[in-house]
């Protein structure tokens, strides 16, 4: 068998694994439902089910949804018992988070459980100040009461002491303390996990780390166990939720790192073709059966936020503050929309047409498979419309028009539209909403969307893409080769990638940047020694170095490039700020609140072929009649697999491949090009 | 011709977006941290009749108020013979025109389209001085208006494109921190570009008269949507009275609803006469805070446009409470009263909703401020703190939050101490604070702290300190909130509704917010969860052996 590549995404429903054949480029996936008692026994048998010889392995990228699954309690592994230790009068700052809800005008909301009963929640005298000098000392034989009661009843213990993150000597003395007690259970400190200001979000990162550690370390040692059983002798890694990827036994020490990290493959995978391209601005459209989400890429990295929380809510494509746990971790920055070919139309009480968030997933699915659903999907729509064929995923489903038009006509006669017009009501108001996730990542983000190339991925992606690029004013459309592989591809292109930071919290002055130059080269080389073990070869390591500079008095603060040059840096912070908010104020004194480095490995990627391009009109396979909202229109239908680069055809034309659908509407142009993406041009 | 539903429906979000877009700009360009992090501002769009189209949903208190604003405006405007033209922007702040405090401030922007006005762009900001006696302009002691700071009555800002800095002047003479200010107001400006652009795209997309008919049909959507909410709910008339504190004494809040298939009265005859205090809620509060309890009670999701306003009238007789003749003092009615205005309704909602309903929450805002000098420099911090919600029907109140009118995010800690010379000894959840019930009401807050240097003066605007959060269906109250400073000295002094504290080092504050009512019988109430509040510490045995008899 040839050398290849294998990625893993397991998500709380699916569990795919993608097989990257490195000697022709060839990709396949093997999908299974997820065992969500015993997840690891899915990736064992995807790979027998797809027959993958694991000697021939180079090794395997794994992705999970698994942390936020196991935080919303979809997954059935056994939870830890956790203890959590605090300054004397804050044990409840983890309860009351920042006293907001999560919805403004439901009465009936929950806010996140506490992973951490209260009477499991103790408190310790010890107080240090924001100047690090120790007001209050700890009290050691309270803490040695504390860990008499605890001994033998958890698993992990997390210590968050107020202003540790300045000077961590209680929490370390208080971990000491335990472990002379005999406790055995493990010890996560905050001054270790995230050690910046901000004590409500500092405690739930660091029990949300707690938590997730005996669990995913668990899980990784059986996943382990398992794939040596059947001869796998290489080495496994893990994608976090930045998209860069880390070892094993990293991964274990941070679990927190890799909560979401499935959904980011989709963003790596377009910022490895936007660098391959040369874009500076792209977004990525990725649609599936039961979401839309859209990723921002601005030259050939992907936007990462920290503003993230597990296991919480998404309103109209943004998180809910408040609805779950919040996590200091880099994350791709992700915007999600519950609109997927499976999402439901309805009419609601005002006799409005909506689209969503109810989804028939997979099951029941779309009322056209005939297996059951009855409500009329995005699916159904784009059938009736003309844009999807009947036969769907190579023949694996033969839809039935006259179910899709049958549902529509429920929500059509309420409209007084006929069916086809109500269809292409549901397009419409889906793609108000799709616009909408991309307007999140890119206007609200500052950015402008008409700059940038869109990606078109996913199995509906490509059906909607052209829509959606003249609401945003997009020019250009890319659908890559496999649009309905493409986010696994991101697996198998990450690069290795290490986060660190340490506060500074002091102003920004010449005489101190020495200073900051010295605690810079301390995190990079921390973080260049930690990618070397992973495994990247030392003239493939890139290191950037970061500030996150505010003016005094100001709650948030901007990332800057450091440079060595005092001025310079003062200029480059004034002039962003003046770019986001519109002023700057260069009497103001400039603080630096965090000193930053992302060490980046960049690994050995499989090339995309380059093929030779010959300009020449295709031949249509067939014709169909589609829908443009007002008439019936004939429009050609071409095979994705006949089409040779330099294919150009106009619109109206639909291709169709195993995986994915493509609408080029009318005025539209689409060219293969030589990676044998399509591309497609309003005209 | 009619506008087909789907192209309302696409138009109609297309409006919300940009009112949204707005919001964004607003924040992004602001100077303060209240329109930043608090997001304390709202954006919107009006018909050219100065009727809602659309409104991003950033805090309930602007949520009526923004319609009662530009109604009045337009108004003012007309009386002093003054007419719009393309390009201009009105200023206003008073609040007996543009319905909430002096603090925030309203920008409205005519839009003209191929020289025919087509609509208002609105946007209302909280500014975080405007002037008067105290530092942040809510001043707890104030007697009239005036007292409260810079008073703008409609005028514009900008005339046909040219910015008026006679106004903008006259503005920045009276604020304590012009740059702020002037920031702010830019920022609001900023906001109004985008929207204009973006409106412009929309009429050029899809035509003038597809627009406004479209807009038209909007409204309709929102007053079906409501007609059909009323459909199912029974018909009548239901009071309720509740309370307000003022010192010693206590003012009536009373409210009647009048609910029919097509129509909803919200009346507040009866309700105590203005007072000398900043407690009193103009006209738009009261707006605000009714259609904030009718969204909440009759469906979170009801879209929020002039439509539904035309099947929700709320009378609020001139001079009382809830509607006081200029120049009243009014800083603390978009506080305290606009919550209390809520409990009220509520109150009169169960008798009508028995069911949807929860038992009363801890109805206050629990504003502290405090401010001195350190190091030669004048500091001033200002936060609200939460308390526990009403037990609810099928759930318990939730410990430790806000409620209602406000939704704002407190402090950190770690932050606060960074920037201010304050200490925090205790922040957590006020154990035995609950109203007791099948489904308890949630605790109230405990915020304990001192200063670290220096002199401070600190003062508290909070309720629910005399009166207590109701109970419902057989629920007990929630415990009120106590407030007290322990001086250096032993002294123990305890704190009313409004008050003003001198402070030093040694000195610790001592703020316990109400808890929430309780909903049902205590003796409904599952054994297993009384045992659990009692090993979580939530209450003390002895408290589940008077109430739940354990």
């Amino acid at each position: 068998m040839a050398r290849c590549r294998i990625g893993v995404d397991v998500g709380g429903t699916f569990t795919d694994v993608t097989v990257l054949n490195c000697e022709n480029g060839d990709l396949r996936i093997v999908k299974i439902l997820t065992d969500v008692d015993e997840p690891w026994r899915s990736i064992i048998a995807c790979i027998e089910l797809g027959g993958i010889e694991l000697r021939s392995v180079e090794h395997i990228v794994h992705a999970t949804t698994l942390g936020s699954n196991l935080l919303l309690g979809q997954v059935g592994l056994v939870k830890p018992r956790i203890a959590l230790i605090t300054t004397k009068g804050f044990r409840d700052v983890f309860e009351i988070g920042r006293q907001n809800r999560p919805s403004l005008y439901n009465l009936f909301f929950e806010k996140p459980k506490p992973l951490v009963p209260r009477n499991m929640r103790f408190e310790v005298e010890e107080r240090i100040s924001t100047e690090g000098e120790i007001i209050k000392p700890l009290d050691v034989e309270g803490l040695r009461r504390i860990a008499r009661k605890i001994k033998g009843l958890v698993d992990v213990v997390a210590i968050v002491f107020l202003h540790s993150y300045v000077n961590p000597v209680h929490e370390r003395e208080a971990r000491r303390i335990l472990v002379e007690e005999g406790v055995s259970a493990e010890i996560i400190l905050s001054s270790e996990v995230d050690p910046h200001p901000g004590e409500y979000e500092r405690t739930s990162t660091t029990v949300v780390n707690a938590y997730l550690k005996p669990l995913l370390s668990n899980y990784l040692e059986k996943l382990l166990g398992e794939l040596g059983e059947k001869g796998f002798n290489s080495k496994i890694l893990v994608m976090q939720s930045s998209g860069g990827l880390t070892n094993i036994s990293r991964a274990v020490e941070t679990p927190v790192a890799f909560i979401e990290s499935g959904p980011a493959a989709g963003a790596i995978a377009v910022a490895y073709y936007s660098n391959m391209y040369g874009h500076e601005l792209s977004m990525g459209f990725d649609m599936g059966g039961t979401t839309a989400k859209a990723s921002m890429i601005v030259e050939g990295d992907p936007l990462i936020t920290l503003d993230y929380e597990v296991g919480g809510k998404v309103h109209s494509g943004r998180i809910v503050k408040g609805s779950g746990y919040p996590v200091r971790y880099p994350f791709i920055d992700l915007a999600e929309v519950s609109a997927g070919g499976g999402s439901i139309a309805w009419i609601d009480e005002g006799g409005t047409l909506r689209v969503g968030p109810m989804s028939a997933g997979s099951s029941p699915g779309p009322a056209c498979y005939g297996r059951g659903g009855v409500e009329p999907t995005i699916t159904d729509a784009n059938l009736v419309l003309g844009r999807l064929s009947r036969i769907l995923a190579g023949g694996e489903i033969v839809a039935d028009e006259s179910l899709a038009r049958k549902a529509i006509g429920k929500i059509a006669s309420k409209l007084s539209l006929s069916i086809e017009e109500a269809a292409y009501g549901i397009i419409k108001i889906a793609n108000t909403l799709m616009s909408k996730a991309l307007r999140i990542v890119s206007i609200e983000r500052g950015i402008d969307p008409r700059k940038a190339t869109l990606y078109a991925f996913g199995g509906a992606g490509p059906l909607h893409a052209a829509e959606i690029a003249v609401e945003l004013g997009v020019r250009e459309i890319i659908v890559p080769k496999n649009p309905g592989a493409f986010s696994a591809f991101g697996l198998l292109v990450a690069d290795y990638r290490v986060d660190l930071s340490a506060p500074y919290l002091k102003p920004l002055r010449e005489e101190s940047l020495l200073e900051v130059a010295e605690l810079l080269e301390k995190l990079s080389m921390r973080g260049t020694k930690a990618v070397l073990e992973e495994g990247a070869s030392e003239s493939n390591i890139k290191v950037v170095g970061m500030l996150d500079l505010r003016y005094r008095g100001e709650r948030s603060s901007l990332t800057i490039p450091y440079v060595e040059n005092y001025n310079a840096l003062l200029d480059v912070f004034h002039r962003k700020h003046l770019e986001t908010y519109g002023f700057r104020s260069e009497e103001e004194e400039v603080i630096v609140d965090t000193v930053k480095v992302t060490v980046i490995g960049i690994t050995d990627k499989p090339v995309m072929p380059r093929r030779r391009v010959e300009e020449h009109r295709p031949v249509a396979t067939g014709f169909r009649r589609i829908f443009d909202g007002y008439n019936w229109i004939d429009s050609s239908v071409y095979s994705r697999s006949m089409l040779k680069p330099g294919a150009l055809l106009k619109g109206p034309s639909i291709i169709e491949s195993y995986d994915s659908t493509i609408y080029v509407p009318e005025g539209f142009t689409a060219v293969v090009d030589e990676y044998e993406s399509i591309r497609i041009t309003c005209r | 011709m009619s506008v087909d539903k789907v192209t309302v429906e696409v138009i109609r979000n297309a409006c919300i977006f940009i009112a949204e877009e707005m919001g964004i700009v607003l924040r992004r360009t602001a100077y303060s941290p209240n329109i930043k992090d608090r997001l304390d501002m709202s954006c919107a769009i009006f018909s050219s009749r100065g009727e809602l189209v659309a409104q991003a949903e950033h805090i309930p208190v602007h949520l009526g108020s923004m319609t009662v604003c530009v109604e009045n405006t337009l108004k003012y405007l007309d009386e002093k013979g003054v007419s719009l033209s393309e390009g201009d922007v009105v200023i206003v702040n008073d609040p007996y025109i543009a319905g909430t405090h002096l603090n925030d401030i309203t920008l409205i922007k005519p839009f003209y389209f191929k020289g025919e006005l087509a609509g208002f762009i609105v946007n209302k900001a909280h500014h975080v001085d405007v002037g008067g006696k105290t530092p942040g302009s809510i001043n707890p002691m104030a007697k009239s208006l005036y007292e409260e700071g810079v008073v703008i009555e409609p005028v514009k800002i900008v005339e046909k494109g040219e910015l008026n800095r006679r106004v903008l002047e006259e503005l920045l003479g009276n604020v304590r921190v012009p740059e702020y200010t002037k920031g702010d107001i830019k920022a609001q400006l900023a906001s109004l570009n985008v929207g204009e652009r973006r409106m412009e795209e929309i009429f050029n997309k899809y035509g003038y008269s597809t627009v406004i008919e479209a807009w038209s049909m909007v409204l309709d959507y929102g007053e079906r949507y409501l007609l059909e909410k009323l459909r199912k709910v029974r018909g009548g008339t239901y009071s309720a009275v509740d309370f307000l504190e003022y010192g010693e004494e206590l003012l009536k809040l009373k409210c009647t609803l009048n609910i029919s298939s097509n129509m909803i009265i919200i009346d507040f005859k009866g309700s105590s006469k203005q007072v000398d205090a900043p407690i009193n809620a103009v006209y738009g509060v009261t707006y605000s805070a009714s259609c904030y309890a009718v969204k909440s009670i009759l469906d979170p999701d009801l879209p929020m446009n002039h439509g539904i306003l035309r099947r929700l009238r709320v009378e609020a007789s001139l001079g009382s409470i809830v509607n006081p003749i200029k120049p009243a003092p009014v800083a603390a009615g978009n506080l305290e009263t606009s919550q209390r205005i809520v409990d009220v309704i509520h109150l009169a909602f169960s008798k009508c909703l028995p069911g949807r309903v929860p038992a009363a929450p801890h109805g206050s805002m629990n504003n502290v401020m405090i401010g001195g000098v350190f190091d030669g420099k004048k500091w001033a911090f200002y936060e609200t703190i939460g308390g526990g919600m009403g037990g609810r029907p099928g759930r318990e109140g939730v410990d430790g939050v806000h409620v209602n009118m406000t939704n704002t995010l407190n402090t950190p800690i770690e932050i606060a101490e960074r920037e201010y010379p304050i200490l925090f000894l205790e922040y957590s959840l006020r154990e035995n604070s609950c109203g007791h019930g099948e489904y308890r009401g949630g605790l109230g807050i405990r915020r304990v702290f001192t200063i670290r240097r220096g002199r401070a003066i600190f003062s508290l605007v909070a309720s629910r300190i005399k009166t207590k959060p109701w109970g419902l269906m057989g629920g007990g109250p929630g415990k009120p909130g106590e407030h007290y400073v322990l001086k250096k000295d032993g002294r123990r002094i305890s704190l009313k509704g409004n008050d003003v504290v001198e402070l030093e080092p040694g000195d610790v504050v001592y703020i316990r917010t109400p808890g929430g009512g309780g909903y049902g019988r205590p003796e409904n109430r599952s054994r297993e969860l009384v045992l659990r509040d009692v090993e979580e510490g939530r209450i003390s045995l002895e408290e589940a052996r008077i109430h739940y008899g354990l």
